[in-house]
């Protein structure tokens, strides 16, 4: 904590929001907003949460920025002037906003106070999960075994949202017909997009190597930051990589639409089954000490690790696909079509 | 050690401030991204480099394993890096922009 760089990252970071809404040009603004997930990973690894720092870097600075981009890039780039006319919306808006803020600054005052140290929280969970997480578990990593043991349930319904925003975009976007009547935006377009030699041959070298790292950060989440949502952010982002250097043809012809939504399923069900699997065995849903019965060689305590890491591999699985699919659903119009 | 690390440390400093003077004081798009592209990727190796040798006050094997990864990561920038500047400015001569000459009758 040095609070100097804290400040100077802070001033930063609100900077850049003000610049992501005033600017004009919405190329200039998804890039100014991956500076921004950027600062904040920097701000976040300051404070000592790596793991969000992690998430951040992976999700906020590098694939959203690219979903933005792959969205500015098919519709139109410039904001339109608004017309003028609309004071009343605006005036409901506002009205709104600041109940919303008086109404959660009235609740904030039955909080304790910030990070106090005698607030229930930091009395008795926080010293719980720091003191016997390693004995429970067995994993030295404590936020991997707050996210996937003690709050598996809540990890879990969180992979179910992401496999929902997933086909939620498909719903939106996903045209079967050739010869649709809606409307497609003139795209606007930077480069034809001939092949390139040098961008092509440097990505299918780095590839390999990213999925390597991806693989390693999901498996290795026990014992560093990382884990599922990372490594399976990652994975998504490798084959984007191959996307935007290649053809995207190329890539549904590895992750068709079937296996991309299949693959989506799977995740999420290695996650359920793997609770299931506990209840049937006898224990709570997603406890996995009583998976010891099934694995060999383990005992409940190494039990638990092991369930940790099957479901950080299906959250990965589940990540990955849906980071694809919502790639090819918006750089295609939803028909899969063309690069 | 300690001398290596400050030299390492200083000079790419200077290479990252060199970049950014680059950065704002070149006249056009290509020359800009000329001095972004080699100075980003030199500097953050010598970067790279001094914390290689910083990681080295004590020699063991998770230090040892430390700077081989922060190696790893210098392969990685010596590869990605200017690929990406080739890829912008491959980009901005697809879109058909000038390069800055200094004939006057250019600045219309």
């Amino acid at each position: 904590m040095i609070w100097q760089l804290d400040l100077s990252i802070l001033s930063l970071i609100v900077v850049c929001a003000f610049a992501t809404i005033m600017v004009k040009d919405l190329l200039s603004a998804a890039i100014i907003f991956g500076a921004y997930s950027f600062l904040m990973c920097l701000l976040w690894t300051e404070l000592g949460a790596v793991d969000v720092a992690f998430t951040e870097a992976s999700v906020g600075a590098g694939v959203s920025t690219v979903l933005f981009i792959a969205a500015v890039h098919q519709t139109s780039r410039i904001v339109k002037p608004r017309k003028s006319g609309r004071m009343l919306s605006k005036a409901v808006g506002l009205v709104a906003a600041l109940l919303m803020g008086l109404v959660l600054v009235i609740a904030e005052a039955d909080f304790p106070g910030f990070a106090s140290p005698f607030s229930p929280a930091s009395l008795h969970l926080s010293p719980y999960y720091i003191t016997q997480t390693l004995h429970d578990t067995n994993v030295p990593n404590i936020v991997t075994s707050v996210l996937a043991d003690y709050r598996g349930f809540d990890t879990m319904f969180e992979t179910a949202v992401i496999f929902t925003a997933g086909l939620a975009v498909i719903a939106i976007l996903r045209r079967y017909k050739r010869d649709d009547s809606t409307e497609i935006p003139e795209s606007y377009t930077i480069s034809e997009g001939y092949p390139d030699t040098i961008i092509r041959f440097v990505a299918r070298q780095l590839v390999p190597f990213i999925q390597l790292f991806a693989l390693y950060v999901v498996a290795h989440g026990h014992h560093s930051p990382g884990g599922g949502f990372q490594g399976g952010v990652i994975l998504g982002a490798s084959f984007i990589l191959l996307a935007i250097s290649f053809d995207t043809r190329m890539i549904i012809g590895l992750m068709s639409e079937k296996s991309n939504i299949l693959l989506g399923n799977i995740g999420v069900l290695i996650y359920a089954g793997i609770g299931f699997l506990c209840l049937l065995l006898g224990a709570n849903f997603l406890d996995y000490s009583i998976l010891s019965k099934v694995l060999p060689a383990t005992d409940k305590i190494m039990a638990r690790s092991h369930g940790m890491l099957g479901i950080e591999i299906g959250v990965a699985i589940a990540v990955m696909a849906i980071v694809i699919s919502i790639y090819i659903n918006i750089i295609s119009h939803g028909k899969y079509d063309k690069g | 050690m300690d001398v290596v690390v400050i030299i390492l440390t200083v000079s790419a400093l200077v290479f990252f401030f060199a970049t950014t003077v680059g950065l704002l004081r070149f006249p056009d798009f290509y020359s800009r991204m000329h001095a972004a592209g080699k100075g980003d990727t030199l500097s953050s190796l010598i970067m790279l480099m001094a914390l290689v040798f910083y990681n080295f006050h004590e020699f063991n094997l998770a230090n040892l394993l430390v700077s081989m990864k922060i190696l790893l990561i210098a392969v990685f920038i010596f590869m990605a890096s200017p690929t990406a500047t080739h890829a912008i400015i491959d980009a901005g001569y697809e879109s058909d922009i000038e390069p800055w000459t200094k004939k006057p009758e250019e600045e219309s």
